[in-house]
């Protein structure tokens, strides 16, 4: 049995189905435990769906894209994040500025203003390659638009920076479905940046539990002016 | 050739950096200075060749660095060096004061190197992915930086940057993008397709929607960077909260990095769209980032806020400029970069030194530092009326030349405006200005001996930015000349 360029394309659009739904269940739990491993969940099904991708084109260095996100996204990223929940005193985003309810709402509304706005094929020569990654772009335009609705409802830290993972994650699919992976060197170090990024994270969130006692930016707004 | 010099630039202060993390006291000095200096050497050496040469390219075109670029790159090391003899001084106060812990300073020395490595790698790549990665690497690096020593307004300064700014630079990421889907009819799916160099010379052939969007989102993306309004607000808090070396960085150095990512953009829409759609986006948000600040620097009682604010509006200066485009609006913007980035700072680093020696930041403290503080005090009040534009200083001049060129270009109302606006600006400062050098503060201890060191490294940028309005020697011109040509490619 052999794995073909239709097989891949079903494999992308059932990744980039699961993608929408994690995305969707992020922006409605309140539990930032449950919501880790839902960005980490979408980051496994990127890296499938970019793997499965460079299998059928026999294209190596998307098999290399697809290991390192499956790495950096899917397992470090998560490990990081899941110790600072756990030195962390407050499990659970108590009071957003919008609701679980509402935000569930709002991330499917998302998802359809997006399907109906961004129609992949309509980029007309992007579409040249047969297997069409760009079936994938209105999935990536929506949990960009997500994870900037979760990054700017929260008010716990560890629950923005968690809305920017799901922005992260959209800006990766966009990133594989219009240049159908950027030049190896641009993947590794944008991989190096959003590791950097999260340990910085990890460095203040360290800092901020030691001087506020908790992560909830409610302490973040001495600056005015 | 060009491969080892180009590795010394990025290696010296990488590896520095790594070096300084086990070191302390002077050592880690010394090794800073030691890096710093090869670097600097070797990136003046560079930039030289490149303006000559009008282009030096290494590692098969992935460098590239054409007369813009090496003014950028020189300008930043340059900044580096100021920031950097600058940081012992600072340091070693904090870690008298206990606000450094004693490992923070071998973090401190490293970071900041690093920053600089970051820093002196924008201009010198030819692919926009790449330098999208570089640039987002400045924003980590810096924002370890600004929070070092731990106090709740560091640390909350710290995180806005952290956070806006990965989201900023993440629709930046969107627009380098787009560039590349807009290319992929005239090239196919081709892999130097994101390298300026290659859509500059397939500009017409572009998609113009693709194009289009692209622009729009590297304005909000670099721009965020820049500190353009509306998507400056992490800005005066992290230029204000950071080290005074590392918010002299961040102004002097960090903003034109952006700046300069921003202009690859600029030049490759024009060229592929016409300059209008593009120069007008960047007049609007340009003039709307003087018009947001101006408020806030009259109001300001923070010292490092207002030279924070000025920051915005001076970049909003340098990006209207490049909107009007035309031979002498952007002669002055080119100078006009040159020159913020030096007065910024010496600005901060002498801000710095009063914030230390008064024990406070706010500007009714910071008051009569002539009899105070006379090296520091007269350089920060000296400096700040330089950069109202108070004539004929070189901040007159360039904003002269904008204003101008704005005029000559068929942008009349807008300007008028920015005249306006300027000359608010330009009061807001003379008032603050005055206040720091003459005005009547409480009871406040003597500093001791001049520092002459001190004292000919603060003056002798801001010497030279007052002089640079009045005459300019022939090299310098010459430079500028040929750094407006790469600008002017847009149609001048």
């Amino acid at each position: 049995m052999t794995f073909t360029a239709l097989d891949a394309a079903r494999l992308l659009d059932t990744c980039s189905a699961g993608i929408v739904v994690f995305g969707v269940l992020v922006a409605g739990t309140t539990s930032i435990g449950r919501a880790i491993w839902l960005v980490a969940g979408q980051a496994v099904l990127l890296a499938v769906a970019v793997a499965g991708v460079g299998f059928a084109t026999g294209d190596t260095h998307l098999v290399f894209g697809g290991l390192l996100t499956l790495a950096s996204r899917g397992i470090v990223v998560p490990l990081i994040l899941g110790r600072i929940l756990r030195a962390s005193p407050v499990r659970s985003e108590r009071d957003p500025y919008v609701g679980p309810r509402l935000s569930l709402v709002l991330a499917i509304v998302i998802v359809f203003a997006a399907a109906f706005a961004v129609d992949g094929y309509a980029l007309g020569d992007a579409t040249t390659s047969t297997l069409s990654a760009p079936r994938a772009l209105p999935v990536s335009v929506a949990e960009v638009l997500t994870g900037l609705m979760i990054a700017m409802t929260r008010r716990k830290g560890l629950s923005i920076v968690l809305g920017l993972l799901v922005f992260e994650n959209g800006l990766a699919l966009t990133a594989f479905s219009l240049t159908y992976g950027m030049p190896f060197v641009v993947e590794l170090g944008a991989t190096f940046d959003l590791l950097m990024v999260v340990v910085a994270v990890a460095v203040y969130a360290r800092r901020m539990l030691s001087v506020f006692g908790s992560l909830s930016t409610d302490q973040l707004r001495n600056l005015r002016g | 050739m060009n491969e080892l010099l180009v590795a010394i630039l990025l290696l010296a202060p990488a590896l520095g950096g790594l070096a300084c993390l086990r070191l302390r006291g002077r050592f880690v000095e010394l090794v800073a200075y030691g890096s710093m200096g090869m670097s600097l050497v070797v990136g003046i050496g560079l930039g030289l060749a490149a303006m000559q040469l009008g282009h030096v390219s290494a590692f098969q075109g992935a460098v590239a660095i054409d007369a813009l670029g090496a003014y950028i790159l020189v300008l930043t090391l340059l900044v580096s060096v100021l920031a950097l003899a600058a940081s012992p001084h600072y340091v070693r106060h904090e870690l008298v004061s206990g606000a450094f812990r004693p490992r923070d300073e071998s973090h401190y020395y490293a970071l900041f190197l690093w920053f600089v490595t970051t820093l002196i790698a924008v201009p010198l790549v030819d692919n926009l992915g790449l330098l999208w990665v570089i640039i987002e690497a400045t924003t980590v690096v810096s924002a370890l930086l600004i929070g070092i020593n731990r106090s709740p307004d560091a640390i909350e300064a710290a995180w806005k940057y952290l956070i806006l700014g990965t989201i900023g630079v993440g629709f930046a990421l969107l627009a380098t993008l787009l560039a590349y889907a807009s290319s992929v009819g005239a090239l196919g799916a081709s892999s130097d397709a994101l390298n300026w160099t290659r859509l500059m010379s397939i500009a017409p052939h572009l998609n113009p929607n693709l194009l289009r969007l692209a622009f729009v989102f590297a304005l909000a993306g670099y721009g965020t960077k820049i500190g353009l309004a509306p998507f400056h607000t992490w800005l005066p808090d992290a230029h204000s909260q950071a080290p005074s070396p590392v918010s002299a960085l961040l102004s002097g150095a960090s903003l034109l990095a952006a700046f300069y990512a921003l202009t690859r953009f600029h030049l490759v829409a024009a060229a592929g769209l016409g300059a209008g759609f593009s120069s007008t986006l960047l007049v609007a948000f340009g003039l709307l980032s003087i018009a947001v600040a101006l408020p806030f620097m009259i109001r300001q009682e923070d010292v490092k806020r207002l030279l924070a604010y000025s920051s915005i509006e001076h970049m909003g200066v340098a990006v209207v400029g490049l909107g009007f485009g035309g031979p002498i609006a952007l002669l002055g913007v080119t100078l006009h970069l040159a020159l913020h980035a030096f007065t910024k700072a010496t600005l901060f680093i002498s801000a710095g030194e009063l914030v230390q020696h008064y024990g406070s930041r706010r500007l009714s403290a910071i008051r009569g530092t002539l009899y105070a503080a006379p090296v520091a005090g007269g350089a920060l009040g000296g400096g700040i009326l330089i950069l109202g534009g108070l004539p004929p200083s070189g901040m007159f001049v360039t904003e002269f030349a904008i204003i101008l060129g704005g005029v000559t270009r068929g942008w009349g109302f807008a300007a008028a405006l920015m005249a306006l606006l300027l000359s608010l600006c330009f009061v807001a400062l003379a008032v603050h200005g005055s206040r720091i050098i003459f005005g009547h503060s409480g009871p406040v201890e003597r500093s001791g001996a001049v520092d002459w060191d001190m004292a000919v490294w603060l003056a002798a940028p801001l010497l030279a930015v007052a002089v640079l309005g009045l005459w300019t020697p022939g090299w310098l011109m010459d430079a500028l000349v040929s750094i407006r040509t790469v600008l002017g490619v847009a149609g001048v």
